[in-house]
This record gives structure tokens, sequence and C-alpha cells, in this order.
């Protein structure tokens, strides 16, 4: 699967390549419009994580040839403004997200990987990790062909943990990711304990493996065993 | 004291004064003169006797002149004197105690070798009588003149002060945050001119300092994004890389609360920064008791975590016309200070009456200094999760809107009230 990063500081495309690369994506980088609208042109992209503001023009009119030339690679807005007309505007040109800097890398794997997800399969379509089945559709985690009753909130936290499978996710982002940035109340993690430790409890009762691990305490990880 | 009353209590103080010293001089001047009037008319007369002395031949016929006229009298006397004039009260009868003032001139006068003293008098009761009506016409006039003066010029000084008046209504309606192009009245008067100018030029000059301020502080929380997105990536690279010792992954977690603290800090000054530049226009019909409700809901898991009783009424939907961004970042932030600084065990009331949100919750048992909530980044107490800015906000944003925005406290309960003056309750 390929992906292209339009984001002219070089340092922070270079972080999301290195996270994303391990999900064994293929990721190319472009720093500028033009160099951009070259490789948009050229090949097909299963997403697009585009900058708006780059040193030779808006992110956003990028966006708009893209769409009048009958491209139909996923977009993902990344900017530094955050204003819910930007948003809109973003939105109504046909992109698919919008992610305001800074944002956790592990979110915007998530957000990456359901774009693709809603491309490739119509939305209709199963993760498979372990013993695990997740119906993302029917919003159904299986555990051996048993479902098992989750939580709204846990249910976003098992999806969130496996789409970041084998990568420690901070207790930042988990909790940025369910509570969204309007709700901060960071020193208190005691909130994202407790849900792991219930989704642990639900899947070891279901005959599940404990295949969430902690790393001392500082973040969380989905092991997927090969 | 109004500059208009202090200009008048000055002008009454003087007059008064002016009044007190003239009256006096007055009189006196008045009286100085009548009495050298009569001298002269006594003078005259003893003239005109002295000149007619030479046809009279005998004392008798002497006598016979005296009497004819009652102001003379003649006496003998033993040699010659010198003429003199002087005041004397004299008594009608025995029992007068209210004696006439008279002007007599006791003059020396010859008549076949013997001495005379002729006596010529004239009554002072006319003149005094005199005096009083002139005295007192005049100092009706003058206290009617200076009443007139003191009306006039506080006419004119209403007037004249009339474009500083408006001046200062200007000013007082002015606010730095919603500049508005500023009209001042012209008038005539080179001072006030002059005035409205300087004026002008000030306010200018510090909207525009206030303008470049706001900018700079958005364009730096701007600029802070990129590099805050920088580190957040690499620390998250970072904590991929195996194997992590416990320390390692400890200082790295320590690194990211600390990011994530600047991260927040950073999206709230942005946040006050656009709200400050008005960039929250468009506005919708918002129901203030949906957003409210939401909220709460979504801090439900931390209510539970600290044992905190909660009790939401809303009777009535409050529906008022806003920007959703903001009304929803004014009441989140005033439920989430409800949750971060009650107690455990506590309780949080929000509800709703006729054109107000009413939020009250435990905590501190100490009254919060209203002089200071509001202010940025001054935090009572040692709590140290907030960023600083949520109560700035909440009452920039009431201010924006004009919502009256209360805080009370009594007997450890904290509570804050938004009055919507104009939303219909529906």
């Amino acid at each position: 699967m390929k992906i292209l990063i339009v984001e002219d500081e070089k340092e922070l495309s270079n972080n999301i390549v290195k996270y994303l690369q391990s999900e064994n994506y293929l990721c190319e980088t472009a720093a500028d419009c033009k160099t951009a609208w070259e490789k948009i042109d050229g090949f097909d992209y299963d997403c697009i994580l585009l900058d708006v503001s780059l040193p030779d023009g808006n992110g956003l009119s990028l966006l708009e040839d893209l769409k009048k030339n009958g491209k139909t690679d996923g977009v993902i807005i990344i900017s530094a403004r955050d204003s819910i007309t930007d948003r809109i505007r973003g939105l109504d040109l046909g992109a698919d997200d919008y992610l305001v800097k800074p944002f956790h890398l592990s979110e915007l794997n998530a957000r990456v990987s359901a774009v693709i997800r809603r491309r490739r399969f119509n939305g209709q379509n199963i993760i498979v990790l372990n013993e695990i089945t997740i119906d993302l559709q029917a919003k159904v985690v299986l555990i051996q062909n048993n479902p098992i009753e989750l939580t709204r909130k846990e249910y976003d936290l098992l999806l969130f943990l496996a789409t970041n499978k084998n990568r420690v996710i901070s207790k930042n982002a988990i909790a940025e990711h369910l509570l969204g940035t309007q709700v901060d109340f960071l020193d208190n993690f005691d909130f994202i304990y407790t849900h792991i430790k219930n989704l642990k409890k639900k899947l070891i009762q279901a005959g599940g493996a404990d295949n969430i691990k902690s790393l001392y305490g500082t973040g969380y990880k989905f092991e997927v065993r090969v | 004291m109004k500059l208009l009353n202090k200009t008048v209590r000055s002008y009454l103080m003087g007059s008064f004064i002016i009044l007190l010293v003239i009256v006096p001089i007055f009189y006196f001047v008045v009286k100085t003169v009548l009495l050298h009037a009569v001298d002269k008319s006594l003078t005259l007369q003893l003239k005109d006797i002295r000149s007619n002395l030479p046809s009279v031949h005998s004392s008798s016929e002497l006598d016979t002149w005296a009497k004819l006229d009652k102001d003379i009298r003649l006496e003998k006397s033993s040699g010659y004197f010198k003429d003199t004039i002087s005041t004397r009260y004299i008594k009608r009868n025995d029992k007068d105690n209210d004696p006439d003032p008279v002007r007599q001139l006791d003059a020396s006068i010859r008549v076949e070798g013997n001495f005379y003293r002729l006596i010529i008098s004239i009554s002072l009761v006319e003149n005094e009588d005199l005096l009083t009506s002139i005295v007192l016409v005049q100092t009706l006039l003058l206290i009617l003149l200076m009443a007139g003066i003191l009306w006039i010029n506080r006419k004119i000084s209403k007037k004249l002060w009339m474009p500083f008046y408006s001046t200062l209504s200007i000013i007082r309606k002015y606010e730095l945050n919603k500049h508005e192009a500023i009209e001042f009245i012209e008038t005539k008067t080179e001072e006030f001119n002059d005035l409205n100018k300087n004026l002008e030029l000030l306010l200018n000059r510090n909207h525009t300092i206030y303008l470049s301020q706001k900018e700079f502080t958005e364009n730096a929380a701007h600029e802070m994004q990129t590099p805050l997105a920088i580190f957040q990536g690499q620390l998250e690279n970072l904590m991929q890389t195996a194997p992590l010792t416990e320390e390692q992954a400890q200082l790295i977690d320590h690194l990211g609360n600390n990011i994530q603290r600047l991260i927040r800090l950073n999206r709230s000054l942005l946040m006050m920064a656009k709200i400050e530049n008005d960039e929250f226009q468009p506005t919708e019909r918002v129901n203030v008791s949906e957003v409210a409700s939401r909220f709460t809901s979504s801090y439900l898991s931390f209510i539970r975590k600290k044992e905190i009783q909660l009790f939401e009424q809303y009777p009535q939907e409050i529906w008022i016309q806003a920007n959703r961004s903001l009304i929803e970042v004014l009441i989140s932030n005033l439920v989430s200070n409800a949750v971060r600084y009650n107690i455990s065990g506590g309780q949080i009331q929000i509800e709703t009456g006729s054109g107000f949100l009413h939020i009250k919750n435990t905590g501190n048992p100490h009254r919060l200094s209203e002089d200071k909530i509001y202010e940025r980044f001054s935090r009572q107490g040692n709590h140290q999760e907030g960023v600083g800015l949520g109560l700035a906000m909440v009452r920039r944003i009431c201010e924006m809107y004009n919502f009256p925005l209360k805080y009370h406290y009594e007997e450890g309960i904290h509570a804050f009230r938004i009055d919507f003056p104009f939303n219909s309750s529906d």
C-alpha cells in the first residue's frame, strides 16, 4: 500500500515515514506542491497526507486539482490550522479526514488505516488479530466466534490498539484518542488504566490470550503472534 | 465636584467677598458726599448772611431775622472765634431716646461792635433716610447683577464644555478590543480640537500595538505547532525502539507528559488568541442545556472516578444565538473546572433556569478571589493540572456576548452563574 506524505517540514515527514513504514506501507515524500503533483499525476496512492501550508502554494489547491482530475486517492489533511471553517473547507473539497498538528503518530496511523480500509473494502471488513476478530461494520468483537460485550470506549480502545499492533502507544495518545482534545485531564491516567484493565479482563474471560502488554506502565501494546 | 459647580462656587464665593467689601465702602462714600453737600449749603448760607450783615444796624433787627428762620439761632458771644462745622444729636424732647442728627455751623459775626455766635443747623434725618435707600437699592442691584453674571457664566460654561463632555462619553464607551473608528465632534475651540486629535492618535496607536500583540501571540503559538509535532513524533518513534529499560521508558514517559502539557498550553494560547482576534464570527442557534449535558457526559468517567454526585436539572431549554465552538469552550471549561477542582465524594450541580445557567461544585473550603480567578495563569491553591487559561477564556467569551458572569462562594460550594439576557426559552 502506497502513501504519499506532502509536508515541507523534513523532520516531521521523516517521523511519519518511520512510524508508518513498520505497518508495511510504502511511503514517499514531497516537500512542495510541484513535486507532490508530479508524484500524484504519475502514480496512484492509497492515501495522501497533505499539509496545507506549503512553500509554493496551498495544499488545498492540490486537493482541488486532484478531484478535478478524477483521482480517487484517499486524502488526510494535516494542518496546523484548527478552525471549523478550515476543517469544513477541507472536507468539502473531498478530503477523507482532517488532523490538526501536533498529533500522535499512532492517531495518524489509525486514521490512515481507516481511510485505506474504507477505500479498499468499502468499509466492509474484518480485522483478525490472533484469536480476536473485529467486525468493523457491525462493530462487534468475536473470540472464537463468540461475541464479547464491550463498552464503546473499550471497543474504541481495542481498535486503536489493534491498528497500532506491535507498537507501544503512550497513555497520552490513548487518552486523546478516547476523549478528544477538549477533555484534557492528563495527569490522571487512572482512567486509562481502568479501561485497559477492564478490556483485558473481558478478553481473557472470553478465552483470549493476554495480548495487551504494558511497557512499565508508560504505554500499551497489542502483541500479535507471528 | 463637577467642573461646572466648581466655577460657579468660586464665582459665588468671590462675589460674596466683593459684596462684603463694596457695600460698606459704598456707604461711607455716599455718606461723605451727602455730608459734603450739606456743609456746602451751610457755608453758602453763612456767606449769604455775612454779605447781608452790613444792612443790619441793630441787634433787635438781628433777632427778628433769626426768629424768621427756624434753623438759625443767635447767641451773644464774648469774642471772635473760628467757624466750625460739626454733627450734633439733638433731642426733640426729654423723653426722646433717638436724638436726631443735625449738622451745625458755628460762626462768629459782629454787629455794631458786639460779637454774636451764629448757629445754622440742618437736620440730617432726611439725609440718613436717603443714604439708607441708596445703599439698599445699590446692594440689591449688585446682587442682581452678580446673579445674572453667575447665570450667564453657567450657561456659557455649559456650552463651552459641551465638546469636552462629548469626548468624555466617547472615551468612556471605548474598548480596546472592540475598536470602532472613533469620531470626535469637531468644535470651534482650539484646545478641544487639539485634545481630540491627540486622543485619537493615542487610541489608534494603542490599537495598533494591541493588534500586533494579538497577532504575535497567534503567530507564535502557530509557529510552535510544528516543532511540537516533530518532538512528539520522535518521542513516539523512540518508544518503539527495543529493548527499552524501565528507566528509559520512564524518561520517555515524563518527556511525553511534559510535551503534552506544552501542547495543551499552546492550544489554549492559540484558542485565547483566536477568541481575542474575533475569529469565531458565524453564529447559530445553540441550545445551552444540550451542550452542558453533552459535556457532563463526556466527563462522566472522571466524575465517577472521584465519586462525585452529579445533579443535572434542565427544566428549561436555553437557546442563544452564538458561535457554537465558543459556547462549547465556555461550558466545557466550567464543567471541567467543576470536576477538576472538586473533592472526592463531592457534588456538582448544574441547572438551567429562565435565561441562566448555574454550575455549582464542592471544592476547596476557601472563597476564591474574584479579581484573580479570571486572570491568565493565576492559579489559586496548589493545583498543577490546569493550564490556567480556562476561566480567562470563559470571561472573555461572556464579555463578547455580554453575558453577565458571576462567581459566588458559600460554605464550601463554588458557584458560577451565567445569564443569557436575550434568550428565547422555548
